[in-house]
């Protein structure tokens, strides 16, 4: 308690304007109210109240003083309100931790610095408060005082110093030297190991870590300039830092990282560096020296005097042709993965081309690097390895020199440390190979101008589980300046997937504020799908109600003009009768805006219950369903299917009406119309669908029904009350209308295996997948969507004859759901017990 | 005094549970907690809870020894009386006897009576004990949150439960959230 005596004096203590906190080892931190109390008096017109700063004495379990501080930034709109409190053992303990030096320091800018400010709140030092306790206030209370870390407390503390205090202390005491040996070998293998090191962090970071303590806690990368002496380490730094902000800048436009925001936060980072702009040249120039140093090492005696000007990488010449080899992949890879993911970021998707040809530069150069793996092991710097090197960081299984993670935490948010396990090498090696992988999918997009096709390939993109990189890169391409791949405008993507004539895209309704929002509600969909699938579901959920508010807002004007969407024409009305002064052509365009109105309204409601569909089979990936409640999930999802259908075969026959129309005399298309009518190939899938739903729905009912199983019991909730709380999204938006529990249980209350033996819609799903093959022999994905409706259907099929024989007969029966066949669909399992 | 697999051999009726009856109990309730969730919490959130919901926090007993503690909250979400699990905790040589359950029933029960028409709560994906003692209890998997506890561990599941038997539909959250903002972490405590 030295400082508090001298405080107390107010003779020597001084509030400095520009406060330099000490720390060090001769620190020692004690009770700091007398510099506060200091502060005041030396700041009378400070109005100092309430109780934002608390310090409290007393002995904890460790039989030490401890002290907590608080406050509310609230002085500026610099600063919102937040309030944050410390603990720290002291004075027998010292404390090693930036959080608290962090903390006085914040403290004393408020103090010192704001003094107009007129909020800033501060208690009576209490000095006789007992350990622990608290003192409550306006703004302090027991839910503020949650926000406490406890200093030194690794769960906590993010702050808390494990080696050093700074980068500058960890490179005095030679924790990353340059060179990182004066043995040539010694030092290659250092690098080589760093190289690998850092691919593991970036994998880490990639999959959710933070940059900081991922990528960043290399020491080199942190002091760009160090580097310089050392080429290949230096042209490595630079093109690893470019491709880390290149992919955070790609994340951040995305914003496809809502829960993982970890991974855009690069504050205090020396992410962008001059020079690194530059990276590929020097890593280029870096390259030609080591694959002439190859060349020279692999060259017989005699072509040997040619080369002699070329200085080896390393000093053991036996080891030189395996080190530059393990070096040129890694930098290969380097400069191709730059190349991916730059070429990727050109607009309307441009250098998806090129980009495809350096991933498989990339993919090969990832072969060579395990490939090394055996050479760089055998020859590894760090002796015999004892443990096995499948957790290991770095190919030669050797630790890596020039990392500290704890070194960037204090830039971390005054939140508790998330703790982080680095990938494996080999790990990190096997995911950027299936980054690689689902960045090629993207390459190989064909730009489907069909808004269906854009759909199809995100939610197919999406059955891959690509991590959030890959999942930024799809939708980068798919919305771009508030375009379907930055050349297409939403309102002729709209009228596409509406099935309109070509000319309908230049029509003056797409200025229409309602067809503008439509636009909006369209690229946001775009973007959500691209999401991880737990976000996804919950914001799909949420944007169901945008869908039907805009539909029902354009029936709505109905009733006004026309007959249909009565809003949009009335504002076009008005917009025509301005410019021409002309009312008589006002009708002939009034139809052709019904007409578009009328396609896209059903269009608007198709694709509204394709988005329910996605958010309740999205429960499933989720696992969000229990057994118990498949029969009502099954049979939300049958009454959703029904009115997609319809929805989808109603937009088909209109479009098809209007071709006709236009290319036959109106007898002959009266004619056809009862003749060669076919439902659509598209409808029928969905039909295949209903099938299996409606099957799996009533087997689930008569195993309810007879063999009392999957039953929602449980003291606290209601079978009614799990209906609602899981549709209550699609209920609110009256998806569809009517269907409410009762209609649930009407359906399902009297099922029974009898009446399903003698109608069974697994075989007509059966049926109607087979014939559908020829329809899509061209599409492979939706073949292989067959099949396993094929297989669902076949599976199911056998099985409800095996319960209708059965079921009641052997109450011993083991009866389970799995998913084998489809993610969406289940299979019943019938075992004997 | 514990049988093999390291499971306490007892009878239930040896289990006495208390309701939270005051700053004696927090050390108890502190350390299980500690020893057995991996979430970090300071001395404040403990007493942020069991101060002002006391009622709702209860502790088992096991011939003295505190071997299970459930603490819970209550109060208005989004129009909602809505109830929370904060933490719940059995030591586990003494799991799978229905210690937890009982813990929970009882909070439920309390907060049943106060009013709550539902009850929520998060819990590790990869804890399917206590995803299962939850559905057994008739909660449902309402959301999974990504990347939700510090731990590192990639999801976690809320689940929403609500007691009321005659819950009225006009009850339901008004989608006032903010946009973009992760509700399940709007939602912690800590």
């Amino acid at each position: 308690m030295a400082d508090k005596s001298e405080a107390e004096r107010g003779e020597d203590a001084k509030v400095a304007i520009s406060p330099s906190i000490p720390f060090g080892n001769d620190t020692v931190w004690a009770d700091v109210s007398s510099l506060f109390r200091l502060a005041c008096n030396v700041r009378p017109e400070v109005t100092i109240k309430g109780t934002s700063i608390m310090i409290v004495k007393g002995g904890d379990e460790r039989d030490c003083a401890i002290i907590h501080i608080a406050w509310i930034m609230e002085i500026s709109e610099r600063f919102s309100a937040s309030m944050f409190l410390v603990s720290i053992p002291s004075p027998s303990f010292k404390t090693h931790s930036s959080t608290f030096r962090n903390a006085v320091t914040l403290m004393f800018f408020l103090i010192t610095y704001k003094t107009t400010a007129k909020n800033i709140h501060c208690c009576n030092l209490a000095t006789d408060l007992r350990t622990d306790e608290l003192i409550s206030g306006e703004n302090f209370n027991l839910f503020a005082a949650m926000s406490a870390l406890e200093i030194m407390d690794p769960k906590m503390d993010s702050g808390i110093v494990s080696t050093y205090y700074s980068v500058d202390e960890a490179i005095d005491s030679g924790a990353a030297p340059i060179p990182l040996s004066f043995d040539g070998t010694v030092d290659i293998q250092r690098v080589i190991d760093i190289m690998d090191h850092l691919l593991a962090c970036e994998a880490t970071w990639h999959k959710g870590g933070s940059l900081a303590q991922t990528v960043f806690s290399c020491i080199y990368l942190l002091r760009p300039e160090r580097t310089s002496s050392h080429a290949l380490l230096h042209s490595f730094c630079r093109v690893i830092r470019t491709t880390c902000n290149t992919v955070v800048s790609a994340v951040s436009d995305a914003r496809t990282n809502e829960e993982e925001d970890l991974f855009t936060m690069a504050y205090g980072l020396p992410l962008k560096v001059d020079g690194d702009d530059k990276c590929l040249s020097i890593l280029h120039a870096v390259e030609e020296t080591i694959s002439r140093q190859l060349k020279a090492c692999k060259a017989p005696l005699s072509k040997r005097k040619v080369l002699e000007d070329v200085e080896p990488l390393q000093t053991n010449l036996d080891l030189e042709e395996g080190f530059c080899k393990a070096v040129l992949c890694r930098l290969r890879f380097r400069k191709h993965l730059y190349h991916v993911v730059t070429c990727m970021r050109r607009p309307q998707g441009k250098g998806l081309e090129l980009a495809k040809k350096h991933i498989i530069s990339c993919l090969c150069e990832l072969d060579s690097m395990l490939k090394s793996a055996e050479f760089l092991r055998d020859h590894c710097a760090c002796g015999t390895l004892e443990d096995g090197v499948e957790d290991k960081t770095t190919a030669s299984g050797c630790q890596p020199i020039g990392f500290d993670s704890t070194l960037n935490s204090r830039s971390a948010a005054p939140t508790p440390p998330r703790a982080i396990k680095l990938l494996s090498w080999t790990k990190a090696v096997n995911y950027f190979q299936k980054l690689l992988h689902d960045l090629d999918i993207i390459c190989s997009y064909s730009l489907d101008p069909v808004f269906e096709g854009a759909l199809r390939f995100v939610v197919d993109f999406q059955k891959f589980q690509p991590d959030l990189v890959a999942r930024a890169y799809i939708q980068l391409l798919l919305v771009q300046e508030g375009k379907l791949y930055g050349r297409e405008p939403m309102f002729a993507v709209i009228c596409r997937a509406a099935l309109l004539p070509e000319g309908a895209k230049n029509h003056d309704v797409q200025k229409n504020e309602t067809v503008g929002q439509l636009g909006q509600l369209l690229i946001s969909l775009l973007r959500v799908l691209c999401t991880n699938t737990a976000w996804q579901r919950r914001k799909l959920g949420k944007i169901l109600q945008d869908w039907r508010i805009i539909y029902v807002q354009s029936v709505a004007g109905i009733a006004g003009i026309a007959g249909i969407a009565g809003l949009i024409l009335w504002v076009l009305e008005l917009a025509f009768r301005k410019e021409f002064g002309d009312i008589t052509n006002t009708s002939t365009d009034q139809n052709l805006c019904l007409k578009i109105c009328k396609h896209i309204l059903i269009w608007v409601e198709e694709q509204t219950y394709w988005i329910a569909l996605r958010f309740l089979v999205l429960g499933f990936e989720l696992e969000l369903y229990s057994t118990s409640e498949y029969c009502m999930v099954y049979w939300y999802i049958y009454v959703i299917l029904i009115k997609l259908a319809e929805k989808t075969h109603l937009k088909m026959m209109l479009s098809n009406d209007s071709s006709r129309r236009k290319s036959k005399k109106k007898r002959d298309f009266v004619k056809d119309m009862g003749k060669d009518y076919q439902i659509p190939p598209a409808v029928l899938l969905l039909q295949c669908y209903i099938y299996i739903a409606e099957g799996l729905m009533m087997m689930l009912a008569s195993l309810r029904n007879e063999n009392k199983i999957f039953l929602c019991l449980g003291p606290f909730n209601t079978e009614q009350e799990r209906f609602i709380q899981h549709f209550e999204l699609l209920q609110k938006a009256c998806l569809p209308d009517h269907a409410s529990y009762f209609s649930f249980r009407e359906t399902t209350a009297h099922a029974r295996f009898s009446t399903l033996s003698e109608y069974n819609c697994f075989k007509d799903a059966q049926r109607m997948a087979k014939e559908l093959r020829g329809n899509f022999a061209n599409d492979p994905e939706r073949m292989a969507e067959l099949r396993r409706i094929e297989q669902v259907a076949e599976h199911n099929c056998v099985a409800l004859n095996l319960l209708c024989r059965l079921g009641t007969l052997e109450p011993s029966l083991k009866i389970s759901f799995e998913f084998i066949h489809h993610p969406h669909f289940a299979v019943a399992a019938v075992k004997r017990s | 005094m514990e049988a093999e697999e390291g499971k306490a051999e007892f009878e239930a009726s040896e289990i006495e549970y208390v309701s939270y009856g005051g700053e004696h109990h927090l050390p108890l309730i502190m350390k299980l907690v500690d020893q057995e969730l991996s979430e970090p919490y300071s001395i404040f959130t403990y007493r942020y809870f069991v101060y002002l919901w006391p009622h709702l926090s209860f502790l088992a007993f096991h011939k003295g020894k505190c071997v299970g503690t459930v603490v819970c909250k209550m109060g208005d979400h989004r129009h909602t009386f809505r109830g929370y699990i904060a933490m719940l905790v059995v030591l586990n040589p003494y799991r799978g006897r229905g210690i937890a359950t009982e813990l929970v029933s009882r909070s439920i029960q309390v907060m049943m009576e106060s009013g709550c028409e539902e009850v929520t709560l998060e819990a590790e994906v990869t804890n399917k004990g206590a995803l299962a003692l939850y559905g057994r209890l008739g909660f449902i998997r309402a959301k999974r949150l990504f990347r939700y506890y510090l731990n590192g561990l990639p999801s976690a599941e809320a689940v929403v439960s609500r007691p009321e038997p005659n819950y009225s539909a006009s009850g339901l959250a008004t989608g006032d959230e903010a946009e973009g903002l992760d509700e399940g972490i709007n939602s912690v405590l800590t």
